[in-house]
């Protein structure tokens, strides 16, 4: 109890006296603030492509490819595969009775970025007559559908907003001369609002191809996936791969995020390294300007514990400021600004979870700053300090 | 003699042992302040590598080279290439065809370029003997590969290579073989060519489908200014076709593919400012401490006759020193660090370049932050007055 006291008497003592050490505080502030302001911007572009990759799969969906493609770029379904992937155990029905599926196929375009003229690819994807069932995020919030066989196509939400040309009305020249916009839709803030969507067979008749992409299916429930899957992989006139849809978002996020995550802890790391040394040239100065002070402190009785924990203390609330203040900054500047990776547009999310990251770490930091500081303070030579000052 | 006269006798160097007894007055607290600089000069190597390799991704995209793709993915005929070369100001046409797959592993994903010679006319930066070109024209299954993969795989001249792909051959099988018969190097990116070029013929032939398909043509143009009509006149001749064109020049598609890593520059961009805006204060407060403790010690040297401006200089040139030599420790580490972090970009390798250039900026940067950090300290170290000064003590 006694020890408590001591502790909370020391702390408010060096705490009060931060004023006179503004210039050195500041340092450990302004630090701090720089190392979680960067550190969380940079994470609040891997969180914002997360949340739109998971915010485009479902676990209740499956994806359909051909054998080893990675992706859908690279996969060939064929017509022939199309019925028997369809009648595979686990599919969800709609009220016709046809199961709900989509055979997709795919297709880009060359736009313009609106804000810097310079081109990007955007996804055009042909999506089957049970597109919209199996979409059931999807939602029409301007025009009106496109119409199957005629050359007229709905543009995603982010897309038009970012690029030229694409609004209601407009042309958009896709093979076989000029496609109509129709419609615009959203689709809850996933990655189908950076595309564009018509219908499968009109596009593929446009690409003179005969083939489609991918194939999605809805299951009637998320458990029932190994048994769809089983069956597709075990049909000899098959040879396809099955993943969950979240999944083959999660492998296709992977190398953005990874990069991302490299590059925030790499300058991060190094960033929080310069600040260490700058939180242990502040508490270092700060014991040294103060060791008469403390050495009277400990002639009175304070415990080298009571020393130590004050230092720690003022280390702590210095960096926790300098975090809060960083963590606001970033907050401020990116949280929802609209960010493009190719064409896929996202939105720049500071969460919680990744404030709290940052804040941490930078407690953490200035923690180990004040560290040994904190000990010489505690070890202090009383005699030696007192005649010294 | 006058201290300020001194300096510009050019006897400076005699003030060396002072400036660096003054350093080392406190030297827990240089020794800190010295490795903020360095780390700081660390960061801003690696940031100037990336942004160097954008500026590399740029300079090595030729403004001469334009590149004809499919404008929706349908793929195009071979027989474009002699449409294409008969364009006015057309001098080059190289056709090309990828083959998607992978090596062992289905997540390392490989593609091999099937070209013919016209290729090596278009791409000079490709360092190909005569020799080689005529073993790879000999060899149908015959493939040159980069130095990088040469590097990474061990595979060497002679060794044959399959690789699974989703290209279905007459045979029935997805399996392509490849027979390596020459290593070559990239100029542009000395060391990090990653090519893998095949034989256009043997991939045409061997092919169960798209047979006299291309997904690209290179072409090269005799003025780069003509580069935009040269490319509608193109695209026009297939306006109607079952694959219309989109041609661009290599320069453009080098900036629209750059953008695909997200506005990266932007933040690399935010992060150097944040981070001397950091130093600042670091230095700054160094400095000031370190001039506030020797207000004694500069009385005295006023009082033997050391100048206003001479204190002013040496309370400066001290930062200065501080700062280049943190800036050379800094830049010398981010210089060795690069090729160490390498491995884990793999993917963005030529993003990450280094060049002396930078070291000039770096030092540029670091002498501003030593002036912009020391002024305040040299201007209180100036209007000091000898008599209070003393009297404190």
């Amino acid at each position: 109890m006694n020890t408590l006291r001591h502790i909370l008497a020391v702390t408010s003592i060096s705490l009060r006296a931060i004023p006179q050490r503004l210039g050195p505080s500041l340092v450990v502030v302004v630090g701090m603030a720089c190392v979680v302001a960067v550190t969380i911007s940079i994470l609040s572009m891997s969180s914002g492509f997360m949340r739109t990759m998971r915010s485009t799969g479902r676990a209740d969906r499956a994806i359909v490819l051909s054998r080893n493609a990675q992706d859908e770029g690279a996969s060939t379904i064929t017509r022939d595969n199309v019925p028997v992937i369809a009648d595979a155990p686990g599919i969800r029905t709609a009220e016709d009775g046809k199961p709900i599926v989509s055979a997709d196929s795919l297709a880009y375009v060359a736009v313009t970025k609106k804000a810097n003229g310079l081109d990007a690819y955007l996804d055009v994807r042909g999506m089957g007559p049970g597109g919209f069932a199996l979409h059931p995020e999807l939602r029409l919030i301007n025009g009106r559908m496109f119409r199957p066989a005629t050359h007229e196509l709905i543009v995603g939400r982010s897309a038009q907003r970012l690029f030229a040309g694409l609004e209601v009305g407009d042309k958009v020249p896709l093979s076989d001369g000029d496609w109509t916009v129709t419609g615009t839709f959203e689709s809850g803030g996933g990655a189908l609002e950076s595309t564009i969507l018509v219908d499968a067979e009109t596009l593929l008749s446009g690409l003179r191809a005969n083939s489609f992409k991918s194939m999605t299916v809805m299951l009637r429930d998320p458990a029932l996936f190994d048994r769809f899957k089983s069956a597709l992989t075990s049909n000899p006139t098959l040879a396809v791969d099955v993943l969950r849809e979240n999944d083959y978002l999660a492998v296709q996020a992977r190398d953005l995020n990874r990069f991302l995550k490299i590059v925030a802890s790499l300058i991060g790391g190094v960033m929080g390294l310069g600040a260490l040394f700058g939180a242990l040239n502040t508490l270092y100065s700060a014991v040294s300007t103060r060791a008469t002070e403390i050495a009277t402190l400990r002639v009175f009785g304070f415990g080298a514990g009571a020393i130590l924990t004050s230092i720690l203390a003022e280390a702590l609330l210095l960096s926790l400021l300098g975090a809060l203040i960083g963590a606001t900054a970033a907050w401020l500047a990116f949280n929802g600004d609209l960010h493009t990776a190719g064409s896929l547009v996202f939105r720049l999310s500071v969460t919680p979870a990744l404030a709290g990251a940052g804040i941490g770490f930078a407690c953490a930091l200035g923690l180990l700053g004040g560290l040994l500081p904190a000990l010489r303070a505690a070890r202090l030579p009383v005699a030696v300090a007192l005649r010294d000052g | 003699m006058d201290g300020s006269r001194a300096i510009r006798d050019h006897n400076q160097v005699k003030y060396l042992p002072l400036l660096w007894a003054g350093l080392w007055r406190k030297p827990v607290r240089t020794v800190l302040t010295l490795l903020s600089i360095v780390v700081a000069f660390v960061l801003f190597g690696i940031l100037a590598g990336i942004d160097a390799g954008f500026d590399q991704t740029l300079k090595a995209s030729r403004l001469d080279r334009l590149f004809t793709d499919s404008r929706f993915g349908a793929p195009m005929q071979f027989s474009y290439a002699a449409q294409i070369a008969r364009v006015p100001g057309v001098a080059l046409v190289a056709p090309r065809r990828g083959l998607g797959g992978y090596y062992r592993d289905p997540k390392d994903g490989m593609g091999v370029i099937c070209i013919d010679e016209r290729f090596f006319a278009l791409r000079p930066e490709i360092t190909i003997t005569p020799a080689q070109l005529a073993a790879l024209r000999h060899t149908r299954t015959g493939a040159v590969i980069g130095l990088y993969l040469h590097n990474k795989y061990g595979w060497k001249v002679g060794d044959r290579i399959p690789l699974t792909t989703q290209t279905l051959r007459v045979d029935g099988s997805k399996v392509w073989t490849f027979d390596i018969v020459g290593i070559v190097d990239d100029a542009n990116y000395p060391g990090q060519a990653g090519w893998f070029l095949g034989n256009y013929e043997y991939l045409d032939e061997a092919s169960a489908s798209d047979k006299g398909s291309t997904d690209r043509f290179l072409v090269r143009i005799k003025d780069p200014q003509r580069a935009v009509q040269i490319g509608r006149q193109i695209d026009r001749l297939f306006a109607n076709s079952a694959a219309p064109t989109r041609t661009t020049s290599e320069q453009s598609q080098a900036q629209s593919g750059l953008q695909y890593i997200g506005d990266m520059n932007l933040f690399i961009h935010a992060v150097v400012g944040a981070v001397f805006f950091m130093l600042l204060f670091v230095t700054g407060n160094t400095m000031l401490q370190s001039a506030r403790e020797r207000v004694g010690e500069f009385a005295v040297l006023k009082t033997l006759g050391f100048t206003d401006n001479t204190v002013v200089a040496l309370v400066i040139a001290e930062a200065v020193l501080l700062c280049l030599v943190a800036a050379l420790l800094g830049l010398l580490t981010a210089k060795l660090a690069i090729p160490l972090t390498r491995p884990l970009i793999e993917d963005f390798v030529s993003l990450l370049q280094t060049n002396w250039s930078d070291a000039l900026r770096g030092f540029a940067l670091a002498l501003i932050v030593a002036i912009l950090s020391s002024l305040y300290p040299a201007w209180r170290m100036r209007q000091l007055s000898i008599v209070s000064a003393l009297a404190r003590r």
